[in-house]
C-alpha cells in the first residue's frame, strides 16, 4: 500500500514561457506562473519596454483579487502601503435608473433564505404588500457603505457581519511594480525592451522568438500576449478577429484624471451617470481616481472634458488623459502557443471593476492548462482555456448591458439608444425572468452572483411582478417579523463598525506621494 | 399574493408520479395550489428496481419520508456506488463512488496528485483513497461524521424495489393531501388556444389550470396531446433491448451496484433486502432475447426469474414544458438504462419546477427557463452516460458500436480535455459529481497524458506522507463503520 517511489528522469530543459508586456496583466501573469508552477520546469520571462505606457485604469477591483493575492502569499497590509490602497464594498450607481435614484450593487449577500426559498422571492412578496422597506435595505455591506466604515468579514459564518466580502481600490501602476518586486526574486527575468520582430516556425505557424529593438532574440515555447489593445502576437501576429460588442456597449473613450483625496474615505466605488457614458470616482490613500467613460456618437471630447471637470469632487491634479477603446473579444484568446490575457484578449469598460478579474481568471486557467514540456503545445488545452474565456467574457457582458438597457433617462440620446436597442437573447430572458417570476440568474461558472444581478436588476427599477408561491409557507406576518429582524440586526451591527479612513490608518497607512500625472 | 396555478393536475403512474404529486402538493399547498393526481395502470414489474443518487434526500426529507421506515416498508438496502466488472478478464473491477476520493493536499486537488504518482508506478487504486469506496468494498455503510467531512464527501444512496416503493410514495401523496383518483381511460380536454383544459379521467372531468406528464415514455399528453417531438439519441446508445429480472437476495447483501460487461451488453446487479434485481441491456439487431436472457444467468451466477422484456429508446422532448404541460421524467427524457438514472432525471425535474414554478399570468419566462434547464441538464445526463459506451474497452459487436458512434461535441470535448490534462471540464447544469466523472474515465481506461503541472511545487516526501496518512485514515474509519447488516437491523427495528 506504500506509493512506489518514482524513478529519476532526467529533467528536460525547462518549458519557456515568455510574457509581452508589464502591466497589470503581464505582472499578475508572471507572478502567478512564477509562484504555483514548479521552479525547475518553467522558465518565466516578462519584456517590457519604459517607452509603453501603461493603461492602468482598473483601479478598482472585485473580492476575487483578495483570493488572488492569498494564492501568492501576499502579505494583504505590505501590499496596500504598497499600493495606496483602500477597502471596497461595492459600487455606488448614481443617476443610472433615473438622474435623482441611486443604490450599491454590494459584494455581500442580500437578506437569507427562509423556508428554503431565496430571499429575492420574500422580498418581492412582502414589498408587494407594503410589508417591507427597499431591496438595499436588507444588505449588511451596504449598510456598511451608507455609513463609510469597514471592517473585516467576521469569522462566524452565521453572523450578519460575515456576509459580505471586499476588495479594494489601488494605484493599477503601483499594483504592477509591487508584483514586480514580489516576483523578480521568486525568478521572473525582466527584459526591458521593445519587439520589433515576431519569428514564426515555417510549418506550424508557431512563434519561435521575439526579436528586440536592440536586435537581441528571445526564443521561447510559450508567449503570453499581455501588450495591451495592440494584441501584438494574438490580434497582430496571429490573426484572430475580433468579436465587436460595440452595438451593446457604444462607450469608446474615456478620459481619466487624479484629484485631491476627499474626506470621508469612502468604501466604495461611485459611478455616476452622464449625458453620453458615466463618471468614475475611485477614493485611494493618497489621491482620488476619476474618469469619464463616453461615447464618441453622443458627445466629444470637449464636452466630454467639461463634462469630468464638473464631476470632481477637488481640483485635478493633472490633465485629463484620452483612452479610445472597443467594446468586445477575441474570437479566441489562445491561438498556437500564444495565448492573449488583459486588454490583448478583450476590453469591457469597466463599470463593474472586471478587468483585473478577467486578467485573473485567464491566469488562474492557464495555471492549471498550462503546457508542460511533455504535453507540448496540445490545442485541446486551448480549446478548453477559450471555452472557459467565453464564458467569462460572454457572462460579465450580460451583466454590464444591464445597466444601461433598463433605464429611465428620457430624453438622453445615449440612454434612449441603449433602453431600445436589440439585446442578446441570453440578457433580455433573464430580465423577463426576473420580472415575471423574481429569478435571478444563479449559474455555476462565470461572473457574478445571484446577488449581484439582483442588487443592479432592482437598482435599476426592473422590480418582479410576481415571486415563487413556495415563499407562501411563511406566513406574511411572519415574514414582517423576519423582516424587521433582519433590518434590525443588519443596522445595529453596521453601526458598530469603524470608520474606513481610521481603519486604513492603523491597518495600513501608505506613504505620502507626489500625485502621479 | 400571486394570481397563478390554483389546480395542478398530474396524469401518470408509479414512483415518478407519486414523487411529483406529494413533492409539489407538500410545497405548494401553503400558496393554496391544490393537487389532483390521476392514476393511470402501473407499468412496473416485480423486477423492476430504481438506485438512487444521494441526492434524493433532500426530495425525502420535503416529504418528511425517514430512511429507515423507507428501507423497511420497501425491502430496499444502501448503495455506496457502482461497481464496474469485466468479466472478459480484460481490465481491473473500479468503483464509482458516492464520495469524495482524497482529500486537497497544500490546497490542490487530490485528483492530479494521484495520476502523477500513477504515472509513477503507483498500484493504488483511485477507490482506496475513497471512504465510501472502501466501505462498499467492505460490506459496510459509510456514515458521515465531523472527521470525514473534513476528509471528504461521503454520501449514499439507495436501491428501492420499484413497486414497493411506488405503493410507500402512494401513502405519503395521500397524508400529504393529494387528491387522487385511479382512471383506465383518459380524454383531454383543450381550450381554443391549444391549453389543456381538463382531463376526463373514466368520464370524469378534472379541471385544472397546469398538468404534469408522469406517464413515463407513453409521453400521453406531452408527446400524443401536444405533440412534442423527440429528439433521438439512439445514434449514441447502442443497447436498445432491457430485460429486467431478479433472484434471491444475497445472504450478505453488498452496498454497491455491481456492472457486469459481456458479450451481449451489460448486466447491472442491484441487492436490496428483498431480492437481487438484474438490469440486462443489450442490442436486438446482435443477440435475441432468449440468447441474451441464457447468458444472463451465466454471466450473474444467479437463478433469475420474474423477466421481463422492454425496448429502449433514449432521447429528449425538444421541450419539457409546453403550453401548460411540464413532463416529468420518461416523458420528458427517456434515458438509457445504463447508471438507473431514471429518478434522478424525476428529481431534477421537479427541483427545477419548484424553483420556477409560475408565480403569476406571465408563464412565458418561466417556461423557457424550465426549458433551458432540463434541456441543459438532460444532455449533461446522455453526455455521462454516453461515455460509458464510447470508452467501455470491451470486446465484442455491441461494445464496438458503441466506440464507434459519433459522440457528441460536449461530451468529444470532454474526453479530449481529460486525456490532455486529466481535467473533468466544469459544465454548467451537470449534476454528476466531477468525481464519479474522473471514476468513470479513469477506471474505463483512458489515460490522462499530463497533470495540472502546479502539483509538482509539492515535495514527492510530503505526497507520499499525505497518500500514506490518507490511506491510514481511510482505512481505520471504515473499519469503524457498521456492517450493511447492522445498519439493515437498526432500521428494520
Amino acid at each position: 500500500m506504500t506509493p512506489a517511489p518514482g524513478p529519476e528522469l532526467p529533467r528536460p530543459d525547462p518549458f519557456k514561457v515568455v510574457i509581452v508586456g508589464g502591466g497589470t496583466a503581464g505582472w499578475m501573469a508572471a507572478s502567478a506562473l512564477v509562484k504555483l508552477l514548479p521552479a525547475q520546469d518553467y522558465e518565466i520571462t516578462l519584456i517590457e519596454s519604459d517607452e509603453i505606457g501603461t493603461v492602468g485604469v482598473g483601479e478598482a477591483t472585485l473580492p476575487h483579487i483578495k483570493v488572488f493575492n492569498d494564492t501568492l502569499g501576499i502579505d494583504e497590509a505590505q501590499f496596500m502601503r504598497e499600493t495606496q490602497a483602500a477597502f471596497k464594498l461595492g459600487i455606488e450607481f448614481v443617476g443610472w435608473d433615473r438622474p435623482d435614484l441611486r443604490y450599491v450593487h454590494p459584494f455581500g449577500t442580500f437578506g437569507e433564505p427562509w423556508a428554503g426559498v431565496d430571499f429575492q422571492h420574500h422580498w418581492a412578496r412582502a414589498h408587494a404588500a407594503g410589508r417591507a422597506s427597499e431591496l438595499h435595505d436588507y444588505s449588511f455591506a451596504i449598510a456598511a457603505c451608507r455609513n463609510n466604515t469597514f471592517e473585516f468579514p467576521n469569522e462566524d459564518a452565521k453572523s450578519i457581519r460575515a456576509t459580505y466580502a471586499y476588495a479594494y481600490h489601488f494605484d493599477a501602476g503601483l499594483y504592477a511594480q509591487f508584483l514586480r518586486r514580489w516576483a523578480m526574486p521568486l525568478g521572473v527575468a525582466r527584459i526591458e525592451g521593445k519587439v520589433v520582430d515576431v519569428v514564426r516556425d515555417a510549418s506550424t505557424g508557431h512563434v519561435t522568438s521575439l526579436t528586440l529593438a536592440s536586435g537581441v532574440a528571445i526564443a521561447g515555447d510559450l508567449f503570453i500576449d499581455c501588450s495591451g489593445f495592440r494584441s501584438l502576437l494574438v490580434g497582430g501576429t496571429m490573426e484572430v478577429g475580433w468579436q465587436d460588442w460595440s452595438h451593446w456597449l457604444p462607450c469608446d473613450r474615456a478620459l481619466a484624471v487624479p484629484n485631491m483625496r476627499t474626506e470621508p474615505l469612502l468604501p466604495f466605488t461611485r459611478l455616476t451617470a452622464q449625458e453620453a457614458g458615466w463618471t468614475w470616482r475611485i477614493g485611494l490613500q493618497h489621491r482620488t481616481g476619476n474618469g469619464y467613460v463616453f461615447s464618441s456618437h453622443f458627445t466629444d471630447e470637449e464636452r466630454a472634458r467639461d463634462v469630468l471637470l464638473a464631476a470632481l469632487d477637488a481640483p485635478p491634479l493633472a490633465e485629463p488623459r484620452l483612452l479610445r477603446f472597443q467594446a468586445g473579444r477575441r474570437a479566441a484568446a489562445w491561438v498556437g502557443n500564444c495565448i492573449a490575457v488583459g486588454l490583448a484578449s478583450g476590453f469591457l469598460e469597466p463599470l463593474e471593476s472586471t478587468s483585473i478579474f478577467l486578467i485573473q481568471a485567464a491566469v488562474m486557467d492557464l495555471i492549471g492548462l498550462m503546457p508542460t514540456r511533455r504535453s507540448g503545445i496540445d490545442p485541446r488545452l486551448a480549446a478548453e482555456y477559450n471555452r472557459l474565456f467565453e464564458v467569462h467574457y460572454d457572462r460579465t457582458r450580460d451583466f454590464l448591458v444591464l445597466h444601461y438597457t433598463a433605464n429611465r433617462r428620457h430624453g438622453q440620446p445615449l440612454w434612449d439608444h441603449v433602453r431600445d436597442m436589440e439585446l442578446p437573447e441570453s440578457l433580455a430572458h433573464k430580465i423577463a425572468l426576473f420580472r415575471a417570476s423574481a429569478a435571478a440568474p444563479d449559474y455555476l461558472y462565470g461572473l457574478f452572483s445571484r446577488d449581484s444581478w439582483l442588487a443592479v436588476l432592482v437598482g435599476q427599477g426592473v422590480l418582479p411582478a410576481g415571486w415563487n408561491p413556495l415563499a407562501e409557507a411563511v406566513p406574511l406576518d411572519d415574514l414582517e417579523a423576519k423582516l424587521a429582524d433582519l433590518r434590525y440586526r443588519v443596522e445595529v451591527n453596521a453601526a458598530d463598525m469603524t470608520a474606513h479612513g481610521d481603519f486604513i490608518r492603523s491597518y495600513c497607512p501608505a506613504p505620502a506621494l507626489e500625485p502621479a500625472a | 399574493m400571486s394570481v397563478g396555478v390554483q389546480h395542478l393536475v398530474l396524469l401518470g403512474r408509479d414512483a415518478p408520479l407519486w414523487l411529483a404529486a406529494s413533492v409539489l402538493q407538500a410545497a405548494l399547498k401553503p400558496a393554496g395550489v391544490a393537487v389532483t393526481a390521476i392514476e393511470l395502470p402501473s407499468l412496473l414489474h416485480v423486477s423492476d428496481v430504481y438506485a438512487t443518487l444521494p441526492g434524493i434526500e433532500a426530495l425525502h426529507a420535503r416529504l418528511g419520508l425517514d430512511e429507515a421506515g423507507l428501507l423497511r416498508a420497501t425491502g430496499g438496502a444502501f448503495s455506496l456506488g457502482q461497481n464496474f466488472v469485466d468479466l472478459f478478464g480484460g481490465s481491473p473491477p473500479f468503483l464509482s463512488a458516492y464520495g469524495a476520493y482524497g482529500t486537497p493536499i497544500e490546497g490542490n486537488d487530490f485528483f492530479p496528485y494521484w495520476l502523477k504518482a500513477r504515472g509513477l508506478g503507483l498500484e493504488v487504486a483511485l477507490e482506496d483513497f475513497s471512504l465510501t469506496g472502501v466501505a462498499a468494498r467492505q460490506g459496510r455503510v459509510m456514515i458521515p461524521d465531523e472527521a470525514s467531512g473534513a476528509y471528504g464527501r461521503a454520501d449514499y444512496g439507495y436501491h428501492l424495489p420499484a413497486t414497493a416503493y411506488a405503493v410507500g410514495l402512494k401513502s405519503v401523496a395521500a397524508r400529504t393531501g393529494v387528491a387522487m383518483r385511479t382512471a383506465n381511460h383518459i380524454a383531454i380536454e383543450r381550450g381554443d388556444d391549444g391549453d389543456i383544459t381538463a382531463l376526463i379521467a373514466d368520464g370524469e372531468r378534472v379541471p385544472g389550470e397546469m398538468f404534469v406528464d408522469a406517464t413515463g415514455s407513453d409521453a400521453a399528453l406531452i408527446g400524443k396531446t401536444l405533440g412534442v417531438a423527440q429528439d433521438s439519441w439512439r445514434v449514441h446508445f447502442p443497447a436498445d433491448r432491457v430485460f429486467a429480472a431478479r433472484a434471491q437476495p444475497f445472504a450478505t447483501i453488498p452496498t454497491y451496484a455491481e456492472l457486469r460487461a459481456w458479450q451481449p451488453g451489460w448486466a447491472a446487479l442491484y441487492p436490496s433486502q428483498a431480492a437481487t434485481h438484474v438490469i440486462h441491456a443489450f442490442s436486438g439487431a446482435l443477440t435475441e432475447p432468449e440468447e441474451a436472457l441464457g447468458r444472463l444467468g451465466a454471466a450473474t451466477g444467479l437463478a433469475l426469474g420474474d423477466a421481463v422484456l422492454r425496448p429502449s429508446d433514449p432521447g429528449r422532448r425538444v421541450q419539457a414544458w409546453a403550453r401548460n404541460c411540464v413532463a416529468i421524467g420518461a416523458a420528458a427524457c427517456a434515458l438509457d438504462p445504463i447508471h438507473n438514472l431514471d429518478l434522478h432525471a424525476v428529481q431534477l425535474g421537479l427541483v427545477t419546477l419548484l424553483a420556477h414554478f409560475p408565480a403569476g399570468r406571465d408563464v412565458a419566462p418561466n417556461r423557457d427557463e424550465y426549458n433551458r434547464l432540463m434541456h441543459s441538464s438532460f444532455e449533461r445526463l446522455r453526455d455521462y452516460q454516453a461515455a460509458f459506451y464510447a470508452l467501455a474497452p470491451y470486446p465484442g459487436a455491441l461494445w464496438d458500436a458503441g466506440r464507434a458512434s459519433p459522440a457528441t461535441p460536449e461530451l468529444a470535448h470532454i474526453i479530449a480535455t481529460f486525456r490532455a490534462r486529466g481535467e473533468v471540464s466544469p459544465m454548467e447544469d451537470d449534476s454528476i459529481p466531477t468525481d464519479n466523472w474522473r471514476a468513470l474515465l479513469v477506471g474505463l481506461g483512458v489515460a490522462p497524458e499530463s497533470y495540472p503541472p502546479r502539483v509538482d511545487t509539492t515535495a514527492s516526501d510530503t505526497v507520499k506522507a499525505q497518500f500514506r496518512a490518507m490511506l491510514g485514515f481511510v482505512k481505520d474509519t471504515v473499519q469503524r463503520q457498521p456492517t450493511h447488516a447492522q445498519v439493515l437491523g437498526v432500521a428494520n427495528g
